[in-house]
């Protein structure tokens, strides 16, 4: 199929193994803040400027994401913990090292981690075989270093990859990507070794892209709040994943955070919903239902 | 060519034709409104050739660096997902759906081809793929072929060949309508220009536009404009009024091209739900696909 060659097969939603999440929940709902480090004068690899404005350093867009760390990112957590939720980080690695106060703040609450690459500023995108094998072997690494975890999972830096991309991860021992838009549930990625599944991620409720335009707070809340209106209604019949992306200096500005307390306001008042994990999420399907999804697309391809 | 400067159109394919000189348009039952849904199933390709075109909207998403998983992923969810949502939403409502289908979705996706006609839509064409648009730069030739391939892949894939047309992102070259029917095709939605439809001038057989509201197109509205959804809702909601205040006196056709990328995403395919609601609750709004709508637009043409 075209999305890349030979990677992943048609599988309508309509026509699928139903899925069960555990106690029977509707809707697996994990929320990803993209906790991040831009540098101040990255080397530009000219493919993707980070700093497109104006030569090196942009003082105001770097600043403004710095924010994310020495503000907002406290104030998002206040209000993710006033509902216990516990997040998978879309962690650039480089954070750990540089502000370690951010590193104890999340492993205290026992999120999980995805990786994010090292800088947002540090892309994929040029990199030979051997220079993103050990880029995988770095976060993996710099992950247990920190925080004693074991890497299962990345959104590309950027949502940049090379076309080795899944194989690679999955050679390394991760188990799900987060750069595929394609579905409300996982789906298997086919890899040269190993087992490999897109986590629905979102580029729609993402605050990223939202609010690069000119949409605000309230809009994030009434769409969040409609996604998971569809979302639990379907998840009545087989189980539905829910992503909501975040960056602390977006979401976490005095005029934002209100907002994300709405959303899980509302959310978290429903029975039926899998608080969660991307990680727990890859892990459960692979364990439940990779092998059943994997023969049902094969079949119905045939 | 630039304009001559002289009385009608600068261009061959239709004459100049004010809607308040026209003749009346009845619909079946004196319906004011012709409500057509066009459905778009596209793709854009991973490795297009080398010298297609297309716009720098086609793929949602802002382009990255290749390989772009996120850009040509998001697409594909209109294809695993979305498509399902925007389909049941018109069966419930009893709106027949109109599928614009590229052939390359044809081609690789039989289980959708067999689901759109099991669900009564007509299946219309819609170029070999997003990422290959109908521009100026092919030649006469190669536009010709790439129409037949088009339609013949829809052929195959459908057991007949397609009435209408979409080309991909409305693209054509100025000699496209000649083309298309010469290829044997009836209707063709690229010009937004109009509220009812009209003839094409052709020499090989008739052709009629069947006019797509652009600005109502989810792509324009919500991705180009960024208008947020439930303010598209009213738009849909308050062009409707309009075109069905109009209506009385002189039938107007709705046509509403979507994307499943796009408004089959689930926080908005309520808002759809509840425009296409409010619309078929009234009396005299006739839902047909663009078959329909043309044939009887060619049997009953206006009258003075």
């Amino acid at each position: 199929m075209p999305l890349p060659p030979n990677r992943v097969d048609y599988s309508p939603i309509i026509d699928r193994p139903v899925i069960k999440w555990p106690n029977g929940a509707r809707v697996a709902l994990w929320i990803a803040p993209n906790v991040e480090h831009y540098e101040y004068e990255p080397e530009f690899d000219g493919n993707r400027d980070p700093w497109p404005r104006m030569p090196y350093p942009d003082v105001q867009q770097y600043s403004y994401r710095d924010y994310g760390n020495r503000v907002g990112f406290w104030r998002m957590a206040d209000v993710l913990d006033r509902y216990d939720i516990r997040c998978c980080v879309s962690l650039n690695m480089a954070v750990l090292e540089h502000f370690p106060e951010i590193g104890e703040a999340m492993v205290q609450r026992n999120w999980d981690f995805m990786s994010h690459g090292i800088y947002n500023t540090r892309y994929l995108n040029n990199y030979t075989e051997e220079q993103e094998r050990e880029f995988y072997r770095d976060t993996i690494d710099t992950l247990k270093r920190h925080t004693g975890k074991q890497l299962k999972g990345m959104l590309g830096p950027a949502i940049s990859g090379t076309e080795r991309t899944p194989d690679l991860m999955a050679e390394a021992g991760l188990i799900y990507h987060t750069d595929w838009m394609h579905d409300d549930q996982p789906v298997p990625i086919r890899v040269n070794s190993g087992k490999l599944v897109s986590v629905p991620y979102s580029i729609e409720l993402n605050d990223a892209p939202l609010f690069r335009q000119h949409y605000e707070g309230d809009y994030f809340a009434e769409i969040c709040k409609a996604q998971f209106d569809q979302l639990y209604q379907e998840g009545a019949q087989s189980g539905r994943v829910m992503c909501i992306a975040l960056h602390p200096y977006l979401i976490g500005q005095p005029h934002r955070a209100r907002y994300l307390d709405e959303v899980l306001s509302y959310i978290m008042s429903h029975d039926g919903v899998w608080q969660t994990t991307a990680d727990d999420i890859a892990e459960y399907y692979i364990a439940n239902y990779y092998d059943e999804a994997v023969a049902h697309a094969a079949q119905l391809n045939a | 060519m630039p304009a001559e400067r002289r009385f009608g159109m600068d261009h061959p394919h239709y004459d100049w034709s004010p809607l308040n000189t026209r003749g009346i348009l009845r619909w079946p039952d004196n319906a004011r409104v012709a409500l057509c849904v066009i459905v778009n199933l596209e793709h854009p390709e991973w490795d297009p050739p080398a010298d297609s075109f297309t716009t720098p909207f086609s793929g949602g998403l802002g382009a990255r660096g290749f390989p772009d998983y996120a850009r040509l992923s998001h697409r594909e969810y209109g294809h695993r997902v979305g498509i399902f949502r925007v389909l049941d939403t018109l069966r419930r409502h009893g709106i027949p759906a109109t599928v614009a289908m590229d052939a390359m979705t044809a081609e690789n996706y039989p289980y959708l081809v067999r689901h759109c006609q099991q669900t009564g839509a007509e299946i219309i064409g819609h170029g070999m793929s997003l990422s290959q648009m109908i521009t100026s730069n092919m030649s006469e030739d190669a536009e010709r072929e790439y129409i037949s391939q088009s339609v013949a892949a829809l052929t195959r894939a459908t057991g007949s060949a397609p009435a209408g047309w979409l080309g991909p992102e409305y693209g054509e070259s100025n000699r496209t309508p000649q083309l298309l029917s010469e290829a044997g095709l009836r209707y063709v939605c690229d010009w937004v220009n109009d509220e009812q439809p009209y003839p094409l001038h052709s020499p090989h057989g008739e052709l009629f536009t069947l006019p797509v509201m652009w600005e109502l197109d989810d792509v324009s509205a919500l991705w180009e404009r960024r208008v947020v959804v439930g303010r598209y809702q009213q738009l849909l909601e308050e062009s409707f009024e309009t075109l069905y205040e109009d209506g009385q006196q002189n039938g107007r056709v709705m046509a509403l091209n979507l994307h499943p990328w796009l408004i089959g995403q689930p926080f908005r395919i309520g808002y759809l739900d509840r425009a296409l609601g409010r619309m078929m609750r009234r009396s005299g709004v006739w839902a047909a696909t663009g078959s329909d709508i043309v044939n009887w637009y060619r049997d009953n043409p206006p009258t003075a």
